[in-house]
């Protein structure tokens, strides 16, 4: 650098700078020109995401097997006809052991005829036969350690701050790693737009002060939905904490689920 | 500043070469990141906002009650009081929206199998019926009121 300043020296920085500013609103309208291709249209208002925290918890001792969750869930989500499901119930059906085989249980089957969606016909074995039968509704665990946002190759599916795991439709590109990865089988591609889908927690209900629709439809409150941020009195879902036993599905996997299930065996998994 | 231009021409070019990587980089990322990314966490705050937009479809009960406050009283002191409006008569938003007789479901036979049809998967607790056994003719509502289990009508 010439440790002088010439008259060329400064013109030359003045228009550098000049430039600089110029360029500055113009890259920005630029920007927001290319932005624009990503972004949809906006929401409703007055909802903050970091003062919930969404918990959803199931009592199977109370779920009678009706299907309504299924049902309202595939309705109120504009779910894809055929074997997609957000949430369904399943039917376990443990058989008495062969007498003489010496074994405290029998054979563990398990069914969910359309999700559950239209009911439960007979069980598939003759009453006499069944040492334990129960509904356990199954929907995403909401892991605090999702392995499927972990693999998102492209950052489209991630954990909300008020408890729902949610996919951004915009930017995922139907990979499918993510549906290999829940160890739950909670998520699948919708043939309708190709983009991974799951349980959103009806986050379109909750922001607007609703229940989720399966919630709201169960006859029996098995299902459980709070805000452990701003719990109501005689709030269900610390009662139902206060007054269960809980645990998770596959807790050995590490995913560490915030749905906690009570009433559940040893086979569910 | 003369000393960094008399490196050797072939590190030059790869410096220059680096640099120029680096800056389409940058200048991409100004570009592509979108506007909300980062807002909550590693993702398009926005997304949460577009998920949200959608339009519910079931009402909820406190909707039902505003016109129909009467027939939740009357529920709720029987033994159908944890039952929501919508389990039986279906989404109701549309007809929320718009009050009309047509657009809701007048709930029907089938619905009230769906909860009282004797299996043995279902707990102990649930009165259950078996159809063979329990009288077969066309409506459940001939001895039972939906609104009132307990009542004779």
């Amino acid at each position: 650098m010439s440790k002088q300043l010439s008259r060329r020296s400064i013109l030359g920085k003045i228009g550098a700078a000049l430039a600089g500013v110029l360029a500055a609103p113009a890259a920005r309208a630029a920007k927001t020109a290319v932005q624009k291709v990503f972004v949809t249209a906006g929401a409703p208002k007055g909802y903050d995401p970091t003062q919930h925290k969404w918990r959803m918890a199931i009592d199977t001792n109370k779920c009678i097997g009706c299907g309504l969750c299924a049902q309202a869930c595939k309705t109120e989500n504009h779910v894809p006809a055929g074997p997609y499901y957000r949430t369904w119930v399943e039917r376990y059906v443990i058989t008495k052991p062969k007498p003489g085989a010496a074994e405290a249980r029998g054979e563990v089957m398990v069914d969910s005829p359309e999700g559950g969606m239209h009911g439960f016909g007979d069980p598939p074995v003759p009453k006499e036969d069944i040492q334990q039968s129960f509904f356990v509704p199954k929907l995403c665990n909401l892991c605090e350690r999702s392995p499927c946002t972990q693999v998102c190759p492209v950052g489209a599916t991630f954990d909300s701050p008020d408890g729902a795991v949610l996919i951004d439709p915009n930017y995922c590109i139907g990979c499918g790693f993510c549906v290999q990865a829940c160890p739950y089988g909670c998520r699948f591609l919708s043939p309708v737009t190709k983009t991974a889908e799951k349980c959103t927690l009806c986050y379109h209900r909750i922001t607007r002060g609703l229940k989720p629709a399966c919630v709201e439809v169960c006859p029996t409150q098995a299902r459980i939905f709070g805000d452990l941020l701003h719990p109501v009195p005689n709030d269900p879902l610390q009662q139902f904490y206060d007054n269960n036993r809980v645990q998770a599905l596959k807790p050995h996997l590490g995913t560490e689920p915030r749905v906690y299930y009570a009433g559940i065996d040893k086979e569910v998994r | 500043m003369r000393r960094f231009f008399h490196m050797p021409p072939q590190i030059l070019r790869l410096f220059l070469l680096a640099v120029g990587i680096v800056s389409v980089y940058l200048i991409a990322r100004y570009f592509l990141t979108p506007r909300s990314f980062g807002e909550y966490g590693w993702y398009r705050g926005e997304a949460l906002a577009e998920l949200a937009a959608r339009q519910p479809m079931y009402a909820g009960k406190a909707a039902c009650e505003e016109c129909h406050s009467d027939i939740v009283q009357q529920l709720s002191k029987h033994e159908h009081k944890s039952l929501s409006c919508e389990g039986c008569h279906g989404p109701g938003q549309a007809h929320a929206d718009d009050p009309r007789k047509d657009n809701i479901d007048k709930s029907s036979f089938a619905v009230c199998l769906r909860c009282h049809e004797a299996n043995p998967s279902r707990p102990k607790f649930q009165k259950q019926i078996s159809l063979k056994t329990h009288y077969t003719g066309s409506k459940c509502t001939e001895c039972h009121v939906p609104h009132m289990p307990s009542e004779v009508p």
